[in-house]
């Protein structure tokens, strides 16, 4: 066995068993309840793993098979992705009534004004024009990767330029979703302008080693304890009475 | 070497490689932001001392008067309209600065009252929704009053309306944090450590 096929295997079974741990860590905190999708996300992403890993070493089944089996799981994939982006946004906006209604309604302005662009990239992007049902695929992936990514940068600016907070978990999720699905778009760009053998070998590799730090991301985000209000401390009443004071004096300004 | 060039100058120029490499800027500008993001919001804390100090410096007064209508009017009525527009413009932009630093402390304000949310303190707790419901308004109302003093910097001539919604704003978020300060003074009352 040679290095790259060697490092193939491990970057490509690695970031699986990490979901596995992350799947118990889910389970154990029971972080199913309020993040049904990503966890529903993070089975199925083992299940493909384990459907593509068998079709991949049995002797019997030719790339042909791989490449439908590739091709189908890749877009329910896709699906629940935009599943997990709205389940963070939502967790997001869970404790402001107004921003319920007035942020979700600027996402889906920003969300309608992606999908145009992602499918005007669909349309004039460079990439395989065959009528090959799987390049279609790789079309809507690479579509769906600017409309996803675009949601997701929206959604961490959008909650910095608010001061919103997110709860670790959710803000791992979008960081790692996030981290994914630009480099999710950056390699299927260069998959459709260099495909030598080497270049697409070694995008791969660089796709897989992306995997595993974005598995790394979530565990680490939900393994960490939540941040408490550090800034809150119980200080002597004379104390407050001169905060109280400047708030007073500030205001009557 | 020439084998080289050869092949890469058909190939640099295509419309295909362009477009590719244009769909990786943006995915590595995605990137970075990203990564920039995740370690700004590490290396952030709530505080409320610097949220004070900006809001102190903010005055109140000299924005509405900045602001206000009738004294554009009587501006308008009494300086010739070349000297008004220069007038305007200085105006607007002045406003513009408050705006944008209302919106800059709403953005703290923000950050001060989920932390309160989260309080054991229940008058506390309360009080911190009432402040970053107030915030989040104020900061996107800033947005919008920012846009419009922006267009009467650019287009002085323009005829502009008064922004009292903004003002509004501000004092009830100014009013609400200061109510978080008074609950704050009970016997499990919580306000900034100096470290913060």
């Amino acid at each position: 066995m040679n290095w790259h096929k060697l490092l193939l295997f491990f970057l490509w079974i690695a970031p699986h068993v990490l979901l596995g741990v992350l799947a118990v860590v889910l389970c154990k905190r029971r972080l199913y309840r309020e993040l049904p999708c990503f966890f529903a996300y993070v089975l199925y992403e083992i299940a493909q793993f384990i459907v593509l890993f068998t079709l991949y070493v049995v002797p019997n089944a030719t790339g042909k098979h791989y490449t439908y089996a590739y091709g189908a799981t890749l877009l329910f994939s896709i699906v629940l992705r935009f599943g997990v982006i709205d389940e963070v946004s939502k967790d997001l906006f869970r404790e402001s009534p107004f921003l319920k209604v007035s942020a979700r309604r600027l996402l889906q302005f920003v969300t309608g004004l992606l999908i145009a662009i992602g499918v005007l990239l669909a349309a004039y992007a460079p990439g395989d024009s065959s009528a090959k049902w799987y390049a279609g695929v790789f079309v809507v992936n690479r579509g769906a990767a600017i409309v996803q990514s675009g949601l997701l940068l929206s959604l961490l600016l959008f909650s910095s330029f608010l001061g919103l907070s997110w709860r670790r978990p959710a803000f791992g999720i979008a960081l790692g979703l996030g981290v994914l699905t630009s480099a999710d778009l950056a390699m299927f760009a260069l998959r459709a302008a260099f495909t030598s053998e080497a270049a697409l070998r070694f995008l791969d590799l660089l796709m897989t080693a992306t995997y595993l730090v974005c598995v790394s991301i979530w565990i680490g985000y939900l393994l960490a304890p939540e941040l408490e209000p550090a800034s809150f401390t119980v200080v002597p009443p004379d104390e407050v009475e001169t905060w109280n004071r400047e708030f007073q004096h500030f205001l009557q300004q | 070497m020439e084998q080289g060039v050869s092949t890469l100058s058909p190939a640099m120029i295509s419309p295909t490689l362009i477009a590719a490499w244009i769909l990786v800027g943006v995915a590595l500008f995605a990137l970075g932001t990203l990564v920039y993001v995740a370690i700004r919001s590490r290396t952030r804390r709530v505080d409320l001392e610097g949220a004070v100090q900006t809001f102190r410096s903010l005055d109140i007064e000299a924005f509405r008067n900045l602001v206000d209508a009738a004294e554009e009017a009587f501006l308008r009525n009494n300086l010739p309209p070349k000297k008004f527009r220069e007038i305007k413009r200085q105006r607007a932009w002045a406003a513009l600065i408050y705006a944008w630093e209302a919106g800059k402390a709403a953005t703290v304000l923000a950050r001060i009252g989920q932390a309160a949310q989260r309080s054991s303190d229940l008058e506390v707790a309360a009080s911190g929704v009432h402040v970053a419901e107030s915030a989040f308004r104020l900061r996107l109302q800033t947005i919008g009053a920012c846009l419009r003093l922006l267009t009467e910097v650019l287009l002085p001539h323009l005829e502009s309306r008064p922004v009292p919604p903004l003002v509004d704003q501000y004092e009830r978020a100014a009013e609400t944090l200061f109510r978080l300060g008074r609950f704050s003074s009970g016997a499990h009352g919580f306000v900034p450590s100096k470290s913060a």
